[in-house]
Formats: C-alpha cells, structure tokens, sequence
C-alpha cells in the first residue's frame, strides 16, 4: 500500500493535482525508497569517492545523484536497472563537475590530487590500493571499478559511461594490466619492508 | 601492447562476481590461473577492488533517507509550480508586446496628423467633457469619441490576445 504523503498539507493548490498525477507514476514510495537508499548508497559513494579521489565531492554528488532520480522517470526493471541507472546520473554529475571552469578536465588533473582520502587507508585492501590507484588515470578508474568491484558488463559499463561499448574492452584491457603490474610492484615493496 | 584476452575469462569473471573463486572452481581452472598472465591479472585486481568495495561500504555511514525523500518532493513541486506559471509569464509578455505595439502606431498616427495632446487631454476630464461635447461642432466631438473607442478595443485585443496566448502555450 502506497503510503500517505505527509508534505501534502503543504502543496500549492493549482499544482497539486499535477504533481500527485506524477506521484502516482512513480513506482517507489518512502518506505521502498529507504530500503532502496540503504541497500545502494555505501556502493554508490565508494564509487564516487574512488573515481574523483575527493570524498566531500562524493557526498555532495551521491545526493545529488538521489535528488535527480527520485526526480526523474525511472526505467523499468527493478532494482537491478534503478542501480545502473543510478550509476549512470553519478557518472553525468562527476563529467559535468569535471567539465565546469573551476575544475580541470578528467584527463588534466595531476594524479596525486586524485588518490581517494575517504579515511579508509588503514585497512589492507586500501593500503595497497592506493598508490595503484593513484597511478591511475580518473577514466581508467572508473571502469575498473565499474567492471571489478561492481560487476557490470561491457555493455551495461557503455549505458553508464556513455563510451563505445568495444573500445571499453580494450581500455579495460589496458587498465587491468596497468594496475595489476602497480599492484604486484606494491605487494613487492611491502613484502621487502615487512 | 598486444590485446589478447584468454579463453577462461569469461568462466572466471563470472566465477569472481558470483564469489566462487578459489574453493568454487576446479583444479584445472586454478592451474590455467597460474600460468596464464591474462588471468592471473583478473583475479588479482578483481579480488583487490571487491575488497576495497566491501571495506568502503562497511566504513560508511549514509545519511537519512527521509530528508532526500523531502528534498525531491520540494524539487519536484517547484519544477509543478515553474510549470505551471511559465503560460501565464508567456501571455504577460506577448500581451505587453501588443501594448507597446498598439501605442507606438498611435503616437505615431497622432505625430502625422498633428500633435493636440493639450486639447484632447483637457476633454478627457469629465466635467470638462461634456461642456466641451456641447460647445464644440459635431465633427470634433466625434473625432474624439472615435479615438476613446479605437482605446478601448485595442485594450481588449490585447487583453484577448494575452489569453488565446495563455491558452495556447499551455496546451503546448
């Protein structure tokens, strides 16, 4: 059952009907939309806090991210495609902050001002993450942890990115091998030191 | 650097999302791993980055899920609201449009045929009007009531025109 909207005393009488229209086209209510919230933000933030290396900028962007797709028409699917379609906002908002004056381009902006500062460095993963990641480029990045840590296929990695779906393949290659040498060198360095 | 993706890649891409490697994949596969770069590479940064997504998502903590709730509702009223006042903005300034139109071809008839803003004016005042409508030849009085009423209608066409505008941008 749908539940009643509480900020209903406060709408604008000419618009209300309008909007409530709207809000019966939506297919997630509070309740399913908390579930959904928990469920997904922790995986949207890592990837935001990852791919811009700044974890204030992530939080502002993974909000954002709710706002436009509670804002938004959804597509249909289920979770699974609310997730992708999800991933696909973040990735529009943190091309768009890239593409604003004050900030560099995604390829321009020197490589240890991206190195993700989210307070995890820490724990073993991280340690040995970070510095390969640092190495990385933001798009490469992006696509490892799209494909790696989330999952995503090929295509599904073209519907969020909006890149070519073969060239993907190839930058995907290159990443991986680029990444697994730094890791490997990493794992080496604290091998000697241990 | 040469593009060569191994055969096994996509059974172990698969076997790393659904978390069955190691224990979940035969010996065979676990040997191919070995020795093969290709792969050996997948599962190590594959197990890396799913490490470092779990930890990420273990440390942190999300905010209230009710206040985003609230934030769309608002957004998505005003974008209602903006909806719905953007016809009447439209027919604002279409029918301001007119006005300025319709008064710009009446100064400039009126410059043409002579300025007698002082006279016309002056018989616009009530009292005035009628000892005016009185005292002067028919033909002037008639003049003048025919200058009121081309006012008028013009002020109603414009009002009329606002809305058909109206109207028709928010059918649009």
């Amino acid at each position: 059952m749908r539940k009643q909207d509480t900020t209903g005393e406060y709408a604008i009488p000419n618009v209300d009907a309008r909007v409530a229209s709207r809000a019966d086209e939506l297919p997630m209510d509070s309740d399913a939309f908390a579930g959904f919230y928990q469920r997904s933000a922790p995986a949207l933030r890592a990837y935001l806090v990852r791919v811009s290396g700044n974890p204030a900028l992530a939080d502002d962007l993974t909000q954002e991210s709710y706002l436009r797709f509670l804002c938004a028409s959804r597509p249909e699917g289920g979770e699974v495609n609310y997730r992708r379609y999800l991933f696909g906002i973040a990735t529009n908002l943190l091309r768009d902050h890239w593409k604003r004056p004050h900030a560099a381009c995604i390829e321009d902006v020197p490589e240890q001002f991206l190195a993700a500062r989210d307070g995890l460095a820490n724990l073993d993963s991280q340690a040995i993450l970070d510095p390969a990641m640092a190495r990385m480029r933001p798009r490469e990045r992006q696509l490892l942890w799209l494909a790696h840590a989330e999952g995503y296929s090929h295509r599904e990695i073209a519907e969020i990115t909006g890149l070519n779906a073969a060239g993907i393949r190839l930058l995907l290659f290159r990443a991986r091998r680029k990444i697994a040498r730094l890791l490997r060198k990493q794992m080496d360095a604290d091998r000697r030191r241990a | 650097m040469t593009f060569r993706t191994c055969s096994c890649e996509s059974e172990l891409m698969q076997a790393l999302k659904n978390g069955h490697w190691p224990e979940g994949c035969g010996a065979e596969l676990r040997t191919h791993v070995d020795a093969c770069g290709s792969c050996s590479d997948l599962v190590l940064v594959t197990r890396t980055l799913q490490c470092a997504r779990s930890e990420s998502e273990r440390a942190v903590v999300v905010g209230s899920p009710s206040l985003l709730w609230w934030r769309a509702q608002l957004r998505r009223r005003n974008a209602a609201t903006e909806r719905v006042s953007r016809p009447i903005t439209i027919a604002q300034i279409f029918a301001l449009f007119v006005y300025v139109f319709v008064g710009v071809v009446f100064v400039a008839s009126q410059y043409r045929h002579g300025l007698r803003w002082a006279s016309w004016w002056a018989e616009l005042v009530p009292a005035r009007t009628f000892h005016s409508l009185r005292s002067l030849p028919a033909g002037s009085a008639q003049v003048d009531w025919n200058l009121l009423v081309l006012i008028s209608g013009v002020g109603v066409l414009a009002l009329l025109s606002g809305i058909v505008a109206y109207l028709a941008s928010e059918k649009s």
